[in-house]
């Protein structure tokens, strides 16, 4: 580039820094706020002159703004490696990416022509064929894809549409022209992942934002919303997410976009067909669903009729979409079309299908399986990637698959064409492609890398709209294939830039009300789940007072034999916690399995609750690595009760109080009333070693009360009056007992037809049993009693609410 | 040939199972000049709360029922008159090897009756570099398509043993085919997968074999139960023919259709998910009864 007009600026500007920062575009190579020329593009002039005024430590500040805030949100996408599976931070470019708003309205237009096309094709797949019988399509292409769902083939779509939602890789060549670089119908992901990449971009720039005409991402979301209402057949039907599971790696975007637009997150297991309608399963019965947004490979979605190994599916659900039933966003056999091969294929099919040329071209493929092209791959091989022609992930996305021609040794150059011709049908050749760069915050510099768009299009009321922004993959270096996130590249905010004012929908929250979700329509498994982590939460907690107790005396005496230690070490063994290290592992697995059941529910929590718990956790497991018995380990269980408390408080300020919050609600008071209730037994007897009950008024944090009230020596009696039967001690077994009554009466199908039911009239029981008892009767034999009856009580929820 | 059928598959579980949703494909087909269903019907016991029938891609009908009480035993029966009409072999119209991929290459359909579904890996059947092995070295340059098909039927009659204890219905043909040993299911995969490595379009026909053979014949193998054979196409002119690795011989009036697939994941008698845990045992009986001639 020219530096001339740069140090002219900076003179008449007055800036004392390099206002490009070093940057300077790579030969050959178009780039997105260079022109040809090296001047800066205008809509990239306001957001750079910025940046040249800054100071490197602000820059960082700045950016440290937006990282703080996706570490904050809990933005994660999950990362498969030789380690197995991990979560990784959202890795995020800083720069945005800006693009002229006159530009961006043919970026729509040959999206929106592209979205019709892939509609008109999937009709045609799963209709008439009429492109294989008349010669546009190999029908080896169709029939040999795993992605054909036969099961699916005439079975046309409620509403009849296919596609709803769909995204585009798209890539500037040098010439400075847009290319489709592969089309995603099955699932596509990123759209809740660009609209946190906006919420942390504008941290770092709110005031050049704010003054930046860019358009706003919230009505495009707005508008999908409504279409997805509009789909609904009957009032009452529910709208929901359907994805794989917390495993998958976007599960963090599933329940990111269910929250955002208010619908439920479920999973296959949620669901069940009966008489040809979908129904999910939640506390109040079986509650009809009209409208899946489905993040599940279609392949998964039913065991019965389509992978008959798929255990995250719902059988019967082909059923009820031949029954018309159901709206799938998009249909079910929608991945076919992005069949790789396919590309090669587009031009043509286009003009058949809608009697015009694309408007923006596919990346140049050719399909190996017909002579002609194969001999044009075989010749040209030096400019082309070979990859598999089935593969459904762009070249530069598969993990390898892929193979550049240039790559190949002279000896296999000589042998591509028989290559091609034995396996080539399963080939296709692309032409390499140099994709554009943009500038990207290197160790204090800014650097081109090459970059790629994903650009969402989604079905509305009024055709298709395209989100005005998404989000660009930034690769890691100067290789193509660097941009997939698995090895190692960033995604960076797109900024649509309009030399206008736009206008300012807000983000959050949403203005108009929309399917609130009513009573009663809390998913079974995600009131399991809830139920699950009120008691881990609650038996961690259980876990620590004791351990804190015990390692106090025992930083005292420093005999673990005397007596009282070793009875309450039996206690624990009892309990399945051995005293192996002071801080002992299954205290840890507690914590994680509180984490797995919240893990499922992310929908649910907020930011704030999932960082407490995980913070507990990676504490915990520290402390169990380097805390020794004794003075040490009991300070290592006040600040583990600590975090705990403090997460215990996010969820009680903060958690909407509503069915979900009653069974975390009683999951941690009958988890804790069982716990006083063991500990009552074992330690309230009339053999229990010296020091029993004085330690037990500790682990109750009942030691003031018991000194207020009773003025005398702790004795079984008063005990058992404070730590069993007191109503107002949130200690007691009565409180819990009380909580959970009052609980159960909020939930729905308290009353069956004007009668309690079993479950309600249970927890009445043992409250009044309990409640009518003196401190005499409490022997060890009534606790074993109560024990059971509590664990019975367990058992009648699950049944009633669970199942 | 008219055939009366009857066929009983029982199962019984360890743990009752609630909930339980299966697909059942079961009734024989109406061929035009094959064969004709006459009546035909499937009872599942206990009774379904939920009953539907669909007519799945490959044109089989499939019976789709929901039991949603708790039940420990569960009995599907089938009943059907079936006339069959004696097929014979017509002469070799097959193309050559070398000339197939061309002539389908041209065959622009991927209707249900196209053999372009019938080429590649599909559910249950992967590529088996040892069964492509086998494959190249029993077909010889020359051959018509036919004349290979015929020549690996026969092959895999010879090489293999019939051993029902050896194999079981999730058995690989790879497992199979090392074992050199299993049923007519096995061999059936073992078959399509050879021709299929060929580049011959191959595919599964579930159905039922008589169960007395006719006086001075030996009785067949297979017939105790659903029996498996393969569908080849030998090119436009010629189109599918049926042969039968387990016995070595051409489907014929002895064969009933019930489905024709990919594999056996698209003709499997009984899908079902059971919401239960635990084993389940299954029992099957088969009746194939001719009536008359």
């Amino acid at each position: 580039m020219s530096k001339a007009p740069a140090t002219e600026r900076k003179a008449k500007e007055g800036i004392a820094r390099d206002p490009l920062l070093g940057y300077a575009a790579l030969p050959g190579v178009a780039d997105e706020m260079l022109d040809a020329n090296g001047q800066i593009r205008p809509v990239w002039r306001n957001l750079i002159s910025h940046l040249g005024r800054m100071t490197e430590s602000e820059l960082r500040e700045r950016f440290a703004r937006a990282d703080r805030y996706l570490r904050d949100a809990g933005v994660f996408y999950r990362t498969y490696g030789a380690q197995g599976s991990g979560e990784r931070n959202w890795p995020i470019s800083h720069v945005p990416v800006l693009i002229d708003g006159r530009e961006w309205e043919t970026v729509c237009k040959g999206l929106i022509q592209r979205a019709d096309l892939l509609e008109a094709l999937i009709a045609d797949i799963y209709g008439d064929n009429k492109l294989v019988q008349e010669g546009f399509l190999p029908p080896a292409l169709i029939a040999g894809n795993s992605e054909f769902l036969r099961p699916l083939v005439g079975v046309k779509p409620v509403g009849g549409h296919y596609l709803h939602f769909c995204s585009f890789e798209i890539g500037r060549g040098p010439d400075g022209n847009w290319w489709v670089l592969a089309d995603r119908t099955q699932a596509p992901s990123g759209a809740g992942f660009a609209l946190e990449n906006r919420v942390a971009t504008t941290r770092s720039f709110s005031d050049i934002y704010a003054e930046s005409h860019v358009h706003r991402l919230a009505s495009f979301f707005g508008a999908f919303r409504d279409a997805l209402q509009s789909h609904k057949q009957y009032p009452d039907d529910r709208i929901a997410v359907l994805s794989p599971g917390p495993a998958n790696e976007t599960y963090f975007e599933h329940a990111y976009i269910a929250r955002y637009l208010g619908f439920m997150l479920l999973e296959g297991e949620d669901l069940t067909v009966v008489n040809d309608r979908v129904m999910v399963r939640t506390v109040a019965g079986l509650k009809p669903v009209g409208v899946l947004w489905r993040r599940l490979d279609a392949a998964y979605a039913d065991p019965l009729e389509l992978n008959q190994h798929s255990h995250i599916g719902t059988p019967g659900m082909v059923q009820a979409l031949r029954a018309g039933a159901l709206t799938f966003v998009n249909a079910l056999g929608s991945g076919i079309l992005e069949t790789r091969a396919l590309l090669a294929f587009a031009p043509t099919v286009c003009r058949r299908l809608i009697g015009e040329d694309l408007i923006m071209p596919s990346i140049a493929t050719w399909w190996c399986g017909q002579r002609s092209e194969r001999e044009h791959v075989a010749k040209n091989i030096e400019r082309m990637v070979i990859g598999p022609a089935y593969s459904r992930l762009p070249f530069f996305d598969d993990n390898g698959q892929s193979v550049l021609g240039s790559s190949l040794r002279t000896t296999a150059k000589d042998t591509i064409g028989d290559w091609l011709a034995t396996e080539g049908a399963k080939l296709v050749g692309q032409e390499v492609v140099t994709l554009s760069t943009t500038p990207a915050y290197v160790n204090g510099k800014l650097t081109p890398r090459p970059m790629s768009l994903r650009v969402f299009a989604a079905r509305t009321e009024h055709g298709w709209q395209i989100m005005p922004g998404g989000f660009a993959r930034i690769g890691a270096g100067d290789d193509v294939a660097a941009i997939a996130m698995q090895s190692g590249g960033a995604a960076a905010d797109v900024w649509i830039v309009s030399d206008k004012p736009v206008a300012r929908p807000t983000l959050l929250p949403p203005e108009e009300s929309f399917t609130r979700n009513m009573p009663g329509s809390l998913p079974s498994r995600a009131a399991d789940n809830l139920y699950w982590l009120g008691r881990y939460i609650e038996r961690a907690e259980g876990a620590l007072r004791i351990l804190r107790a015990w390692h106090q005396r025992y930083a005292e005496s420093a005999d673990p034999n005397a007596p009282l230690l070793a009875d309450v070490t039996r206690y624990l063994k009892g309990i399945d916690i051995e005293m192996v290290k002071a801080v002992p592992a299954p205290l840890l697995r507690n914590i994680d399995s509180a984490i797995y059941s919240a893990s499922n529910i992310r929908d649910r929590f907020s930011p704030d609750g999932w960082l407490a718990l995980t913070d507990l956790a990676k504490t915990a497991r520290r402390f169990h690595d380097t805390v020794h018995a004794g003075d040490d380990a009991s300070h290592a269980m006040t600040i583990l009760l600590r975090k705990l408390a403090g997460f215990a408080g996010l969820v009680h300020e903060n958690m909407y109080r509503f069915t979900g919050w009653r069974f975390l609600s009683i999951g941690r008071h009958l988890e804790r009333g069982m716990h006083m209730t063991r500990l009552l037994g074992h330690m309230s007897g009339p053999d229990a070693p010296d020091g029993s009950l004085d330690m037990l008024l500790e682990i109750g944090d009942s030691v003031m009360t018991h000194r207020r009230r009773y003025n005398v020596a702790t004795a079984r009696l008063t005990v058992a009056d404070l730590l069993a039967l007191d109503p107002l001690n949130p200690r007691s077994i009565l409180f819990q007992l009380n909580e959970i009554r009052t609980e159960v009466e909020q939930l729905p199908n308290a009353f069956v037809n004007g009668q309690m039911s079993p479950f309600y009239r249970e927890a009445m029981r043992l409250h009044s049993g309990l409640a009518v008892m003196t401190p005499e009767a409490m022997s060890e034999e009534t606790y074993r009693k109560l024990e059971q009856e509590m664990e019975k009580l367990s058992d009648i929820l699950g049944q009633t609410y669970f199942s | 040939m008219l055939y009366d059928l009857s066929l009983h598959m029982g199962y019984t579980y360890d743990v009752p199972a609630s909930g339980a949703r299966h697909v059942i494909r079961l009734l024989p087909l109406s061929l035009p000049d094959r064969q004709r269903l006459i009546a035909g019907s499937i009872t599942v016991g206990p009774n379904a709360d939920e009953r539907t029938t669909f007519i799945d891609f490959f044109g089989q009908q499939a019976t789709s029922v929901l039991l949603r009480a708790p039940h420990e035993k569960l009995d599907i029966r089938m009943q059907a008159r079936v006339l069959v009409e004696a097929s014979s072999m017509t002469a070799d119209l097959s193309p050559q090897l070398d000339t197939l991929g061309q002539e389908l290459a041209d065959f622009w359909s991927v209707d249900a009756a196209s053999p372009h579904h019938l080429t590649g890996a599909s559910p249950r059947l992967m590529e088996e570099p040892l069964i492509a092995a086998y494959a190249r070295e029993i077909a010889r340059p020359g051959q018509t398509v036919l004349e290979i098909a015929l020549a690996v039927c026969a092959r895999i009659h010879k090489d293999f043993t019939y051993d029902a204890k050896a194999t079981n219905v999730d058995t690989t043909p790879k497992e199979a085919f090392r074992l050199k040993r299993g049923v007519c299911q096995d061999f059936t995969h073992i078959m399509i997968v050879a021709l299929r490595s060929l580049g011959i379009p191959a595919g599964y026909v579930s159905g039922f074999l008589r169960t007395i053979p006719p006086p001075g014949k030996e009785r067949l193998e297979g017939a105790d139960a659903m029996h498996a054979w393969v569908r080849v196409w030998c090119g436009e002119a010629m189109g599918y023919v049926e042969l039968d690795p387990t016995n070595d011989i051409p489907a014929g009036s002895d064969h009933i259709v019930v489905g024709y697939g990919r594999d056996y994941s698209d003709v499997a008698p009984v899908i079902g998910v059971l919401k239960g845990y635990g084993n389940q045992k299954a029992v099957q009986a088969v009746d194939v009864i001719p009536l008359k001639s």
